[in-house]
């Protein structure tokens, strides 16, 4: 089983968030760096289904500048086996269609079982990538995966739905999975990971970068602004004002 | 006094099972001692004087034993020195089997005037600890043990058995009489290296080779450059204990009073010190005749404690109890395996450099940046700069003031890292390292550290030391404050702010051995102080030790044991002197306060001191 997985390096959730001068983006130098959520969750599940199946690859793949070297190292760390990085300046503005066309070409040689991917990042949160990966490489696709199965060359996944359903899936291999955090318990990478970490290769591609479909047009901090108002009169006109307000105004119900 | 003479067969088979017991005892304590000599380090011979004065007080004077638990302790001490006394009394009884008395008939009467009530005083103790063993029975004591009844049966029958032969026996009942005299001790002396009374041998050897610091772990020194075989031998160490530590599993006298103080326990959680930390590996040494058993360690109940040294601190025999330290280590270093939350604490750590993750201190940024004309270094600490309890930031702010007043200059350091306490806690050496190492170089041109957080203060120097020399030196505020009312550069005077009373933080008391300081400083603003019951050394911990703050969830109520302590007490202001307890305090006592009772003030020490100085100046 060749397993593939997609890590992306994200900004960390207490980091302060510096805006560029010209609002096209975020100041990457003042910003320190994690490795998505949900893509731990997905190594874990590679990891494991390695695992128990005694044999089989898990090839950790990232797409950014040479700072992304660090969660490629992490997953190897992990027990990954190799890495992909793929080279390109940002991923910051780049849209989920350029992103999975430059992963598709670099790994479609490769003939991956599985690639699996976080839900989303935690920074934009498209949360599209690993799906049009998968279509890119005719591949099966399921999102929001909670728990995997794998027999006789095929993938049973259980998806969250809304409202605390979910549904089992069960599709041909090759797949691509997004995985939902929490489907499982990620490791810490042990000393002897990470020193071993130091001998796996990491293959660097430096692709073109096609032309993207979106554009960032402007970043900034939302403007959180407060509002007193009074509401007076008898108790049947106040409820009946705020019934009118939550409705048409803050439209909460 | 014999009354006739032992035939020859009754010499022979009396030599012959002297010979038998002595050799299986000797065998039995050899075995043991032979599996603490392959331990890792060596044994302590330094301060030589205080050591054996500690064994003294510990062993001959009984008091901790005493102190910790009076009536069973006094009983105990009895039987001990009734022990000493009998010491002479054994031998001659034998010799006299032997026909050569040592003892001439007058100089054994005399003698017998001091055996004979001290064996009263030993029937007596013995009685009242069986009483407790098998009647009132503590928890602490855990299951009944058989061992401990035939043991009192013993002593019992030997007491009696001694002074019965003192009184004038007909000449054959006295020969019965003597032989099962020394049948039982030959039987008990079977019995020691075999039970938990080996403690008669061990404990004093274990409490003169007691470590003096708290807590005592050995250093990990990780080199990421080395070589694979180096890398699998460090590795290998970590499962190995070291001499003394193998020296307390066999000491140990199964007393559970490290379980009675520990906070973990108390609170409801799994954690046992006397059987995950001690009694757990006596088995597997004694199996493996090895001491490669770190691994056997409950990590379930390693994860749970606080590191606040109170198993260490009351063990009558000298036991280093705790043991967290080396099972998180090796679950961390080896195995991988760190709860979700830590994983996240120690990318933090190494990441931003901090516990939070965060890249920006607003409290640091207000206050003077260190630079080396400047008399101290004011240490934050992650829980100060980035306010885990926003109203702390007036406490360090108090104390800046303080130090205004006193006209002492002082400055933090901009880039202040985590001092790594709660990396070095939960085993993360590695984060540990990279966090002291970048450290030692911002404090490279330091001489004084302040700080407020006694887990930083320990940390900067005692722990810092272990791995590499450090130059400067590290004091807690309380001890900078108490200094300076005494030699008068603050003046404060007693305000009212109810009644008073100090929670001891274990890093400040038994760490760092500090009890008196906080107390100077809280006595100079208030006349209506008065202790809790656990204070001192003998504090019971916050909760928020060893890591636990950015625990998620415990299963006990670690966290509630001593808010609720405070609760109960008649105290309408608790100071502490730690960070730590101070947020736990701020988070236990409102929702624990009784209605009808009102709100329990929580205050740093330095917040009770400015509130009642008399000149003050506006921090910076
Ligand atoms: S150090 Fe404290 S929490 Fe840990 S076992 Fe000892 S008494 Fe319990
Ligand atoms: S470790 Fe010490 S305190 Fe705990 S049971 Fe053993 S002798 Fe008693």
């Amino acid at each position: 089983m060749k397993i593939a997985v997609l890590i992306k390096q994200v900004p960390g959730s207490d980091s302060s968030l510096p805006i560029q001068n010209d609002a096209s983006w975020i100041n990457e130098e003042a910003i320190t760096y994690v490795m998505n959520e949900s893509d731990n969750y997905a190594l874990e599940e590679a990891l494991q289904i390695r695992e128990q199946n005694g044999n089989g690859e898990v090839v950790v793949i990232s797409l950014g500048p040479d700072r992304v070297q660090k969660v490629i190292r992490e997953g190897l760390a992990k027990g990954a086996d190799r890495g992909i990085q793929i080279n390109v300046d940002s991923v910051g503005a780049v849209d989920p269609l350029v992103n999975a066309s430059l992963i598709a070409d670099a790994i479609k040689e490769e003939k991956f079982d599985i690639v699996f991917s976080g839900l989303q990042s935690d920074d934009l949160g498209m949360g599209q990538t690993g799906i049009i990966l998968g279509e890119m490489l005719g591949m099966s696709t399921a999102s929001l995966v909670m728990e995997t199965e794998i027999s006789d060359g095929r993938i049973k996944v259980k998806r969250e739905l809304e409202a605390g359903y979910f549904q089992w899936v069960t599709m041909d291999l090759p797949s691509s999975i997004t995985i939902q955090s929490g489907l499982n318990t990620p490791r810490y990478p042990s000393l002897k990971g990470i020193m071993g970490a130091k001998k796996k290769e990491i293959n660097v591609l430096t692709p073109e970068v096609g032309q993207s479909k979106q554009s960032m047009e402007k970043v900034y901090i939302p403007q959180s602004d407060k509002q007193t108002v009074m509401i007076d009169g008898s108790a049947d006109q106040i409820v009946e004002k705020l019934v009118e307000t939550f409705r048409n105004d803050i439209k909460v119900i | 006094m014999a009354k006739f003479q032992f035939t020859g067969i009754e010499q022979s088979i009396l030599a012959i099972t002297i010979i038998i017991t002595l050799g299986s005892f000797i065998y039995e304590v050899w075995r043991r001692l032979r599996i603490v000599l392959k331990g890792r380090d060596s044994l302590p011979f330094d301060h030589f004087g205080a050591r054996a004065w500690r064994v003294f007080k510990e062993v001959f004077l009984h008091e901790k034993v005493i102190k910790d638990r009076f009536w069973p302790g006094l009983m105990h001490a009895l039987v001990f020195w009734g022990f000493i006394v009998f010491g002479l009394v054994t031998i001659d009884h034998f010799a006299i089997g032997f026909g050569h008395p040592l003892m001439n008939e007058q100089v054994h009467r005399y003698y017998s005037y001091i055996v004979i009530p001290f064996s009263i005083f030993v029937l007596f103790g013995i009685g009242s600890l069986t009483y407790r063993r098998f009647i009132s029975r503590p928890k602490a004591l855990g299951k009944i043990s058989p061992t401990s009844g035939l043991v009192a049966f013993f002593i019992s029958v030997l007491m009696i058995t001694y002074l019965l032969g003192e009184t004038d026996l007909d000449p054959m009942v006295w020969r019965i009489n003597w032989w099962i005299h020394s049948l039982i001790i030959l039987a008990f002396l079977f019995l020691i290296p075999r039970s938990k009374h080996l403690h008669l041998v061990l404990s004093p050897i274990n409490i003169f080779f007691k470590p003096f610091q708290l807590p005592e772990h050995t250093a990990v020194n990780i080199d990421l450059e080395g070589s694979e075989d180096e890398l699998d031998t460090m590795l290998s160490d970590l499962t190995q204990m070291t001499k003394n530590q193998t020296l307390d599993v066999f000491s140990c006298v199964e007393c559970g009073r490290c379980i009675d103080v520990c906070p973990a326990n108390r609170g409801g959680g799994l954690l046992d010190p006397k059987n995950h930390f001690i009694l757990d590996l006596r088995e597997p040494l004694l199996k493996k005749g090895n001491v490669d058993v770190l691994s056997e360690i409950n990590v379930e109940a390693g994860w749970e404690c606080t590191t606040c040294q109170a198993c260490t601190e009351v063990c009558p025999v000298g036991n280093h109890v705790e043991k967290s330290d080396e099972i998180r280590r090796l679950e961390v270093l080896v195995e991988g395996k760190v709860p979700q939350e830590y994983q996240k604490l120690f990318m933090n750590l190494q990441e931003s450099g901090n516990t939070e993750g965060r890249s920006d201190s607003p409290l640091a940024e207000r206050l003077p940046t260190y630079t080396p004309d400047k008399e101290y270094v004011l240490w934050l600490g992650c829980f100060a700069r980035y306010e885990l309890d926003p109203n702390f930031t007036k406490s360090v702010e108090n104390f800046a003031n303080i130090l205004d007043v006193a006209g002492i200059t002082y400055g933090v350091l901009q880039k202040e890292h985590c001092s790594g306490d709660p990396a070095n806690r939960l085993g993360d050496k590695l984060t540990y390292n990279m966090l002291r190492e970048h450290n030692m170089e911002l404090l490279k041109e330091a001489t004084k550290v302040v700080t407020l957080c006694p887990h930083c203060a320990l940390n900067l120097e005692k722990e810092y030391s272990k791995y590499s020399k450090v130059n400067y030196d590290v004091s807690h505020h309380t001890q900078v404050i108490a200094e300076l009312i005494e030699e008068g550069r603050i003046e404060v005077k007693k305000g009212s702010n109810g009644k008073v009373t100090y929670h001891d933080p274990c890093n400040l008391s038994r760490m760092l051995d500090e009890v008196d300081a906080p107390r100077v400083a809280i006595n100079a603003a208030t006349d209506d102080f008065f202790e809790l019951e656990e204070s001192g050394r003998n504090t019971l911990c916050c909760g928020a030790g060893g890591g636990l703050w950015w625990k998620k969830e415990t299963k006990g109520r670690t966290h509630l044991v001593r808010a609720e302590q405070v609760v109960d007490s008649s105290a309408d202001t608790v100071v502490t002197g730690c960070n730590f307890c101070y947020g736990m305090m701020n988070q236990g006592l409102k929702p624990l306060t009784p209605e009808g009772r009102s709100e329990i003030q929580v205050k740093d020490v330095a917040d009770i001191v400015v509130e009642n100085m008399v000149s003050k100046t506006h921090s910076k």
